[in-house]
């Protein structure tokens, strides 16, 4: 078995757990109480598609899908700024 | 010599991998099942540090073994490093942002032994 064998289909087999997880998160986001809740869990789901990206950039061979992982990381710890901020003082800043 | 290598470093990568798959199904149950906020928090991290970093340092180990990528295979490695390294510097962060920001808004702290935060607002600091 040559490496781009290999390499595609473990990629594969990963793919149906990566579609369980994401299920998951995206109840939590529906059922969530409270808006940390659903916070954290939009969190997590980004983070995850950040790296299902990464994935998706080997197994296509399209290596500027990358680009789009690294802005989907910073947007998501900015996301996580302004909740808190809210959270904490009711008001988003000038 | 770099053929061994590579063929170190591709299943090095690829065990990452898939650890790292199971630690964000593990992380999504968690984060499912768990009762409350604070006791999610703990899901929510294994599975971004064990979901998100892992994962990605293995990519980076793998992507550089995989020759049929051509010399797109550098762009693919370092960009999964530094992706991997922006998540473990701000993941934290954010979740340490957001637990305080629920604290300061009243969410219940349910299995509680002590809370220090809790008693200083109620002296009013």
């Amino acid at each position: 078995m040559s490496v781009e064998e290999l390499v595609k289909t473990v990629i594969m087999a990963l793919m149906p757990i990566f579609g369980i997880a994401i299920a998951l998160y995206t109840v939590r986001i529906i059922k969530g109480p409270t808006v940390s809740d659903m916070t954290l869990a939009v969190d997590c789901l980004s983070y995850d598609v950040c790296f299902f990206m990464a994935l998706l950039a080997v197994y296509f061979e399209a290596p500027f899908l990358i680009v789009c992982a690294i802005c989907l990381a910073l947007w998501t710890y900015i996301f996580d700024l302004y909740i808190a901020k809210y959270l904490e003082r009711k008001e988003l800043g000038e | 010599m770099w053929e061994i290598i590579q063929q170190i470093l591709l299943y090095i990568g690829i065990i990452l991998v898939v650890i790292g798959a199971l630690c964000d199904l593990i992380g999504a149950l968690g984060l499912l099942r768990f009762p409350n906020f604070f006791v999610r928090l703990h899901a929510a991290t294994v599975g971004t540090i064990g979901g998100a970093v892992y994962p990605l340092f293995g990519l980076t180990l793998m992507t550089v073994a995989c020759d049929f990528l051509g010399y797109w295979k550098w762009l693919l490695a370092s960009g999964s490093f530094i992706t991997a390294l922006i998540i473990m510097i701000t993941a934290p962060a954010g979740s340490h942002a957001l637990a305080r920001g629920a604290h300061r808004r009243g969410v219940p702290v349910e299995p509680k032994v002590c809370d220090f935060l809790e008693e200083d607002k109620g002296r009013g600091e």
